[in-house]
């Protein structure tokens, strides 16, 4: 998990004695990961952004019930992936997900084009696979792998215990592996 | 490369994150401009006389959202671009939540929102080969728009889809917004809605294309 930022405790007390600035300096670094969660759940970006926005004035109403000893984002990530799920729930649409791997290439050296096409071809393969799993490993795998969130934080965006997390990952996993068989 | 490695080197293209607005909306009401649109209507289309002393308001004539004085001298006020200080770039969501009743211009291409403090949502579009500038307030709230006029500016009641408006021409007036430097502005249509005032602004709009260009555009 990140570490804390030294003045977030500061910034969430400010914030609960109604400074909505400190609010925005509290929220501001992790709205891009509170968009992705809901975007995982929703699956367009209308709608979790809607989601978002929404869970994100939620939380401004719903700070005085935050410890401020403890990490903000846990505690946001519930909210939005509750706000939601809530929303998909009332939408009644079943979408699938949209997820693209991205062309460009991290590494310093530049990859062969048959490598590129090799890379690109298994990458789609993998998340082709990841999105026909069932909904709860889909979801547990996204959070954990594609947005390396903490197992905590994923407890918290899945509204479930952490041991739950870690058990409910292993078995995503394995069926992950059925589906998925790189080609060497 | 075990599994969990290759999930993490995916490198998922995600949408690009909007950016999202933080503080809840405050709404607050200005009961001290409770004055009747009726009595503005009445008002206005007059030629205004300069008063003797400096600043001194003549008439005083207000939308909801927005109010015209009319005073002998115009404060100083800079020639500025329409473009300028019109606030961050939001989403769409955060303008609609600003403004419930927004307006969109219907083009194929949705013109940058603009959010300023006030509650004020702008956005700059062509029309006709001009740029123009639509912004808008929400209605009875916390936003307020001030326009100074001084002689040779007429206001001119109109309707726009139904509904009250002032056609603003002549000589170049003086406009303000909360927290913002004012600025000198020419002829502009001002409409109001039971939940927002409007803004037109353009160079070469008549009030004709105004009015035309006001109904034609659509619930965001």
């Amino acid at each position: 998990m990140e570490g804390r930022p030294r003045d977030e405790r500061e910034l969430a007390l400010r914030a609960q004695r109604g400074d909505s600035r400190a609010y925005e300096e509290l929220v501001r670094p992790h709205q891009e990961i509170a968009f992705r969660v809901a975007y995982v759940i929703a699956r367009n970006a209308a709608d979790a952004e809607d989601a978002t926005q929404d869970a994100l004035v939620k939380a401004w109403r719903a700070l005085g019930r935050f410890r401020a000893d403890e990490p903000l984002r846990p505690w946001l990530l519930r909210i939005v992936a509750n706000e939601a799920r809530n929303r998909r729930r009332s939408a009644g649409r079943r979408e699938h997900l949209a997820l693209r791997t991205a062309t460009a290439f991290s590494g310093e050296a530049a990859p062969s084009p048959e490598d590129t096409a090799l890379d690109e071809e298994r990458r789609a393969r993998l998340l082709a696979a990841l999105e026909q799993l069932p909904e709860p490993a889909r979801e547990v795998l996204a959070y954990r792998f594609l947005l390396d969130l903490s197992e905590d934080e994923t407890a918290a965006a899945l509204d479930v215990p952490v041991g739950t997390v870690k058990s409910r990952s292993a078995r995503a996993l394995d069926r992950l592996r059925e589906t998925y068989e790189p080609r060497e | 490369m075990n599994l969990e490695s290759e999930l993490r080197a995916l490198h998922v293209d995600w949408p690009d994150t909007p950016r999202f607005r933080l503080e809840p909306a405050r709404r607050r009401r200005r009961t001290r401009y409770a004055l009747a649109f009726a009595i503005l209507v009445a008002a206005v289309g007059v030629a205004f006389a300069v008063p003797e002393s400096r600043g001194a308001i003549l008439r005083f004539l207000h939308l909801r959202g927005a109010s015209i004085e009319f005073v002998g001298t115009l404060p100083h006020a800079d020639e500025r671009p329409l473009t300028d200080g019109l606030g961050d770039v939001v989403s769409l969501t955060v303008a609609r939540s600003v403004i419930p009743g927004l307006l969109l211009p219907p083009l194929d291409r949705r013109p940058a929102l603009h959010f300023a403090p006030g509650e004020i949502i702008s956005l700059v579009f062509e029309h006709r080969g001009a740029p123009v500038l639509l912004s808008e307030l929400r209605g009875g709230g916390g936003s307020y728009l001030k326009k100074l006029a001084s002689f040779g500016t007429n206001a001119e009641p109109v309707r726009v889809g139904g509904h009250d408006g002032i056609w603003i021409t002549g000589a170049r007036h003086v406009v303000t917004y909360p927290r913002r430097p004012a600025r000198l502005a020419g002829d502009v249509l001002l409409w109001e809605t039971r939940s927002a005032t409007y803004r037109l602004e353009g160079p070469s709009l008549t009030k004709a294309d105004a009015i035309d260009l006001a109904e034609s555009l659509r619930k965001g």
